[in-house]
């Protein structure tokens, strides 16, 4: 296997576009990270794609309608799919072509495009589709899920509701300072604690919208990369995670979980990244910056303890004690997260890649956490699906 | 007789879930006799890596269990979830069965004292909405057990 550089990231700003297509936003994103990587189309030896499932037959071949405005070549499209980690599926194969030398430079794409509000099921065959049994006999939406887990935390280890209020404050200060954030508004404590209950213990501050973004990158052979940049950033890990049999988290679309643990909560993440650990030898004691999926105020504390920086139950201390701001021990979002965001589920992963790029490259003005040499993309995704990318400077 | 249908006039919203006993409404589930994996619903089955997936028998849960977690939900989810009216704010409960799952489900006839982790409730219907003939149409869900 190649060393792998990343030598171009771009964005479409996240938000609610109603009148773009997936094509026009995934459109601007790479165009972005062409330019960003001073690289001509041409040059781009394979695309590795995905949506989420708002595009229809034209989401699933994604690769293929971005590919025709910028100009078709022949190469390899691969259009990938893993619910909200996705985009990470798509960096990953990209990652591969390149690393196991079948070409030298590989473009990554996630876009999206959803409707306003709850996801919903998007079939009526309950005995292949769990989402259809979740909706209809219960009617659970995805905080449900969360709220339930956060629960059991809450109970368990004594988290209080200011503590869940806490996350938003500390997110909500980095948003402000990201241009292409969707929600750029500060927050105090008392004004999360005043939004309104959604899915008791978690209100609406806390829990992350759906939105609308395209996200880019382009990956290269680390021994090539000095052609297109002098600021390349290294991939030290790249990795994919699914659950473990008797994993206790009760998750989305399922109606039932195990009563007795047999492997660690969330273990799709804890796999992705006790691989990514493995692969890059570095631990989460060596990482500066940490983009973790805040789908929920729940899920930032939890993936703190999933991915090793703290012990179980310690998350609402280290953040009480402002370990995960800029200048604690390690900063934990600094693009404002998907709190800031929404998720725009196929683009979120690379995007989260994205965010770590700019970190590393030292561009983020005044959220930029000083002197950053590592950075982590932890990404959570529908029915045990996650990725770590792991990238050094 | 269909046998799809609970007390009284009662139709489950979708087959095969749950069904009434004299004793009560209990979930259909099933466990492997294998590996020892228990799921449900009784047709998404789950086992333990490597295990052969030999004996898997249906089972029906125990009436009662313990509240292992809840939420209280304060919006009305979109279709395909139906109801007659808006029943928000309604709880959800993650129920632990003495054969070693948890379950979800929508909770009635309880009073806000009765939202204690570890306190006992059994299994029951809700009616969701009533069809075209009048028919009640409902989902299996969890109330305190009496005392």
């Amino acid at each position: 296997m190649r060393n792998v550089s990343i030598i171009g990231v771009g964005l479409h700003p996240w938000g609610k576009f109603p009148q773009n297509t997936f094509v026009e936003l995934g459109v601007q994103a790479v165009a972005n990270a062409l330019q960003d990587a001073n690289i001509k189309w041409q040059e781009i030896q394979a695309i590795a794609s995905g949506i989420y499932i708002w595009g229809g037959n034209a989401g699933h071949i994604s690769g293929q309608y971005l590919a025709a405005v910028f100009g078709e070549t022949g190469i390899p499209i691969i259009n990938v799919y893993n619910a909200c980690a996705t985009g990470a599926a798509a960096l990953r194969t990209a990652y591969m072509s390149v690393a196991s030398g079948q070409v030298d430079v590989a473009l990554a794409v996630g876009v999206d495009i959803s409707p306003e509000g709850f996801l919903s099921a998007k079939s009526d065959n309950p005995r292949q589709d769990r989402d259809v049994l979740r909706w209809r006999m219960v009617g659970m939406p995805n905080p449900a899920f969360w709220a339930l887990e956060c629960r059991k935390r809450m109970h368990k280890y004594g988290t209080t509701a200011e503590d869940l209020a806490r996350v938003k404050v500390i997110l909500s200060q980095y948003g402000v300072l990201n241009p292409n954030a969707r929600y750029r508004k500060a927050y105090t404590l008392e004004q999360v604690l005043n939004s309104p209950m959604v899915n008791d213990p978690l209100r609406l501050f806390e829990i992350c919208a759906t939105s609308d973004g395209a996200a880019a990158i382009i990956v290269c052979a680390a021994d090539k990369a000095a052609q297109y940049t002098s600021q390349p950033v290294n991939i030290a890990a790249c990795t994919m995670g699914s659950a473990i049999y008797g994993d206790p988290t009760i998750r989305i679309s399922a109606l039932s979980a195990p009563a007795k643990a047999e492997a660690p909560m969330l273990s799709e993440s804890y796999s992705a990244s006790q691989q990514a650990y493995r692969i890059a030898g570095i631990g989460p004691e060596d990482v500066d910056v940490l983009e973790l999926p805040d789908n929920s105020s729940w899920h930032y504390l939890q993936y703190l303890e999933t991915c090793g920086f703290c012990g179980e139950g310690q998350a609402e201390q280290m953040v009480r004690e402002g370990q995960t701001q800029i200048g604690g021990k390690v900063a934990v979002c600094p693009s404002g997260g998907f709190s800031s965001f929404g998720e725009a589920i196929g683009a979120q992963a690379v995007w989260q890649v994205v965010e770590a790029v700019t970190q590393l490259r030292g561009q983020c003005g005044p959220r930029q956490v000083k002197n950053a040499k590592v950075a982590m993309a932890q990404t959570y995704g529908l029915m045990g699906n996650s990725a770590t990318t792991i990238l050094t400077v | 007789m269909d046998k799809q249908k609970i007390a009284g006039d009662k139709v489950p919203a979708l087959p095969d879930l749950f069904q009434g006993e004299a004793g009560g409404v209990r979930l259909r589930s099933a466990r492997c006799g294998t590996c020892g994996t228990c799921f449900f619903p009784e047709y998404h089955e789950q086992h333990r890596p490597g295990c052969s997936r030999e004996g898997v028998e249906k089972i029906l849960l125990n009436r009662i269990g313990k509240l292992a977690s809840y939420t209280v939900q304060h919006y009305m989810p979109p279709p395909p979830f139906r109801t007659e009216k808006d029943i928000t704010p309604y709880p959800i409960g993650m129920v632990e069965f003495p054969e070693g799952i948890q379950v979800v489900g929508i909770m009635v006839d309880y009073k806000e004292d009765d939202l204690v982790l570890g306190r006992e409730v059994e299994t029951t219907t809700f009616t969701l909405y009533r069809d075209d003939k009048g028919q009640e149409i409902v989902t299996w869900a969890f109330r305190p057990k009496a005392h």
